[in-house]
């Protein structure tokens, strides 16, 4: 029980539950079933972005490409429904053709950060680039194609199952999908022993550049999906829609527990860090706050969350002795 | 069947520009604890890298496990041949639990996909803990665990993997003493199953403790394998060594002067306790102890980068606090840490850059930028007073031998005029004939007037520089001698059982543990 009150996320958890105590005095909308589901309808595309991202810091590394990647793919959706007819088979075979490219996208940067060994922060910089540019080339800056989605999409869009909107099960799906991944497979331990030893998992065998392989390319896997559900909520494809939504999904990942050192992380945490930030800008929104300075608090509430954790980690080393004195 | 587990034959590894092996052999015997043994850069680390299959041998080398011959290119090759390494630095994973640990590595060669079975994990950890009748939780996180116990998942991990060749890297480096102990009972235990042992140790006593066979290296060549019975410690330093090691004394040049620093009641707790000591102009303070003793807690401490916790420090008798690493600098105090690449030189800079860097807002102009030429008149001014070779300024650091990578060390001190200067093990990887020149340096600085404290684990060093010695144990200063007193068995003696009568000879067979540089 006391090892369970010592974890990163119970504080987390009371952290969340200490605002949204505050926030349902400041505005009786916010504790409503339906004010709940809008915040969590409404960040499953971070949070999805978010799980894939934890993977990555595990191993003690980054990818600030996401929302390039998640745009690429959503335009590449947009374009899609132009071909596809409007049918329920098209919604699944987007399913199958939307991960597929963020696949191969997450691939190459996983192939340069695993085999010519650039650090990712670079790789990734360039990949941003690369791909915001050709997104923006194709599109020219405007919406594709949002005016005629196919009646399928749009079904599958407002579809409710007991009540919840579909998007929140598909965040739960990709969560407990990849929660069992990092838990009970071999690739998912070894994610976690890259990121607690690099050099011992090495000695014990752990092919390394398989891992970051698979860190880089299930991102950008998650990222096709994460593409659907922002095409699914939105209801368009914006090709400026996620500028600068990597910092969150990062922020998030950061906030949830994860050691950007690597090592440490939970997709529980990230869960929490996610639900955090959005219950954050919901109660701003509720309780009329301006934007810019919504921002400022965001990033306010991010240093001092690190800090603290970093201060007392680093508390925690000064108390352990070094030398026995004698008495 | 072959009575050997393991033989090594015709091992040579070439590094650019050093033979680091040359034409070594090894052969350990099943059940048998071989101890390796040689002095720092003998080439034990190569050896066993090469056996682990991390380094590759220059081609001629031949191996054979069990009489068979076997070819090892990368590390699991070594594993799947049984052989485990429990290397100084461990290889546990901190954020994962013992059993995981212990287990890891099992099935590496199975595929990605496939799920953990933690049926499996629980029940090979619970056997090897059992095998080694050690009280582990297997499902804490390795983190929360005391190194001796780290060490033993290390080992509970090779039980795992069936190891039949466990290799302990200075295993005992970091344990207390009925630590120690218990060690010695888990690597009885094994040689009995028939595992076979290969020990590194810098501790005589402890292998003889332990071993049934020792093979020595010296400078990279094998000079022979001996059973423990034909051969006494005395034989074996002779064998390591091949030489005396002994330094030309640098005896004091100048009459020693006033009080100029003075250390009173420092306290720090799980550091050092009643610390207090002087030190007069014109004097080197040699400052030794087994490794852990608490000395470089304690020049960090007057460093200003490790607090501590009561204490009070007093410069040409004047009270100073010191509140950082910057501000010990400002007040006279410089540092030269152990780690000299990594703590004490930017590697891929030029010399000049090195040696400025302490007073770079000395080094500006008018307008308050850099001044190069300023920055190449002070590298050239030390390069010279210094002796630094080569003796070209924009050379990178990294480019230099171990000496004059130190001597440029202390020329960036010196730039910063410290009217203390505190140096760790300087002359930590160095060769002799560079040992010397420092140790003339250091004598040089205390004669134009600096204060010089060395803290050094080399007795032959501490003679030879030191005008006093203060020896260290468990966070004490446990004996004060003047040079003319000094010996080096005195030193051990206080450096090992503070008053209390220990037999002579006893100590003295432990100097060789800390001459040699443990």
């Amino acid at each position: 029980m006391k090892a369970l009150l010592k974890q990163k996320e119970i504080s987390i958890l009371a952290i969340i539950l200490l605002i949204g105590a505050v926030l349902s005095f400041v505005s009786p909308v916010f504790l409503t079933i339906g004010n709940f589901l809008d915040i969590i309808e409404g960040n499953v595309v971070i949070g999805i972005l978010a799980i894939g991202m934890t993977l990555i810091i595990i191993t003690s590394d980054i990818d600030v490409s996401v929302a390039a990647l998640t745009t690429a793919v959503a335009v590449s959706i947009g374009y899609l429904f132009t071909f596809l007819p409007d049918s329920w088979i098209s919604v699944l075979l987007l399913f199958l053709i939307a991960p597929v490219i963020g696949l191969v996208m997450g691939l190459i940067n996983g192939l340069l950060v695993s085999i010519i060994e650039i650090p990712a922060i670079v790789v990734t910089l360039g990949t941003l680039n690369i791909i915001a540019g050709l997104v923006l080339y194709i599109t020219n800056g405007n919406y594709v194609n949002s005016t005629n989605f196919p009646q399928s999409f749009m079904a599958f869009a407002n579809y409710e199952l007991l009540g919840l909107p579909i998007l929140i099960y598909l965040l739960a799906v990709v969560a407990i999908g990849t929660w069992f991944i990092l838990k009970h497979t071999l690739i998912g331990r070894s994610v976690l022993a890259i990121g607690g030893n690099t050099q011992s998992s090495v000695r014990v065998g752990i092919d390394y550049k398989k891992v970051k392989l698979f860190v880089f390319a299930y991102m950008g896997f998650l990222a096709g999906i994460a593409a659907i559900a922002q095409t699914a909520y939105t209801k368009a494809v914006d090709p400026n829609g996620m500028l600068g939504l990597e910092l969150t999904v990062i922020a998030a990942v950061v906030l949830g527990g994860a050691n950007i050192h690597g090592g440490r992380g939970s997709i529980h945490g990230t869960l929490l860090g996610v639900l955090l930030l959005a219950i954050m800008q919901n109660g701003m929104i509720l309780a009329r706050i301006d934007t810019y300075w919504q921002n400022v608090v965001t990033g306010a509430i991010i240093v001092i969350a690190v800090s603290y954790d970093h201060l007392s980690y680093k508390r925690s080393q000064d108390k352990l002795a070094k030398i026995e004195v004698e008495a | 069947m072959s009575e050997y587990i393991l033989q090594m034959k015709d091992v040579s590894k070439t590094f650019p520009g050093v033979k680091a092996l040359d034409n070594v052999q090894l052969e350990v015997k099943k059940g048998e604890v071989h101890a390796l043994i040689g002095e720092n850069g003998a080439g034990k680390s190569t050896l066993i890298k090469i056996l682990a299959g991390i380094h590759k041998p220059d081609p001629g080398a031949k191996f054979y496990f069990e009489g068979e011959e076997a070819k090892i290119n990368k590390p699991i090759d070594a594993t799947l041949k049984g052989v485990s390494i429990i290397y100084q630095d461990l290889s546990l994973f901190p954020n994962l639990s013992v059993a995981e640990n212990i287990y890891i590595g099992q099935d590496s060669n199975k595929k990605p996909w496939k799920k953990i079975n933690w049926k499996s994990i629980k029940k090979t950890a619970d056997k090897a803990l059992e095998e080694l009748e050690v009280d582990i939780d297997p499902n804490t996180t390795v983190e929360r665990l005391s190194i001796a116990q780290q060490q033993l998942v290390e080992i509970a991990r090779a039980l795992a993997f069936e190891a039949k060749l466990i290799v302990m890297d200075e295993p005992t480096s970091a344990l207390s003493s009925s630590e120690v102990e218990k060690l010695y009972k888990v690597v009885d235990k094994l040689s009995s199953r028939g595992i076979s042992i290969i020990f590194i140790s810098h501790k005589l006593k402890e292998l003889f403790r332990v071993s049934d066979r020792f093979t020595v290296l010296r400078d990279g060549k094998y000079v022979g394998s001996y059973q423990a019975e034909e051969i006494d410690e005395a034989k074996l330093i002779n064998l390591m060594v091949g030489r005396e090691v002994s330094y030309e004394k640098n005896e004091k040049q100048v009459e020693t002067g006033e009080v100029i620093f003075q250390v009173k009641d420092f306290y720090k707790q799980g550091n050092f306790k009643d610390i207090s000591f002087s030190l007069k102009k014109g004097e080197v303070l040699g400052i030794t102890g087994l490794v852990g003793s608490g000395r470089t807690e304690l020049a960090q401490a007057i460093f200003g980068v490790n607090k501590p916790d009561s204490g009070s420090l007093k410069i040409y008798g004047k009270e100073i606090r010191i509140r950082s690493s910057a501000d010990a600098v400002k007040k006279g105090v410089a540092y030269i840490p152990e780690a000299r690449q990594t703590q004490g030189l930017v590697l891929e800079q030029s010399i000049i850059n090195n040696i400025s860097l302490p007073i770079l807002n000395r080094m500006r102009n008018k307008l308050k930028l850099l001044d190069r030429k300023s920055e190449v008149q002070l590298a050239e001014q030390y390069i010279k007073s210094l002796d630094v070779r080569p003796a070209l300024p924009n050379l990178p650091a990294s480019k230099l031998s171990g000496g004059n990578q130190q001597k440029v060390v202390i020329g960036k001190w010196l730039s910063a005029q410290p009217k203390i200067l505190i140096i760790d093990e300087p002359t930590n990887g160095i060769d002799i004939g560079a040992k010397t020149e420092i140790h003339k340096l250091l004598r040089r600085l205390a004669n134009d007037g600096i204060g010089v404290i060395m803290i050094s684990s080399e007795l032959p060093e501490i003679l030879a520089v030191s005008d006093r010695v203060l020896v260290m144990r468990h966070g004490r200063i446990s004996g004060e001698l003047g040079i003319q007193e000094a010996t080096q068995e005195k030193i051990m003696n206080y450096a090992l059982n503070s008053g209390s009568k220990k037999n002579p000879s006893e100590a003295l067979d432990d100097t060789s543990r800390i001459s040699q540089g443990v």
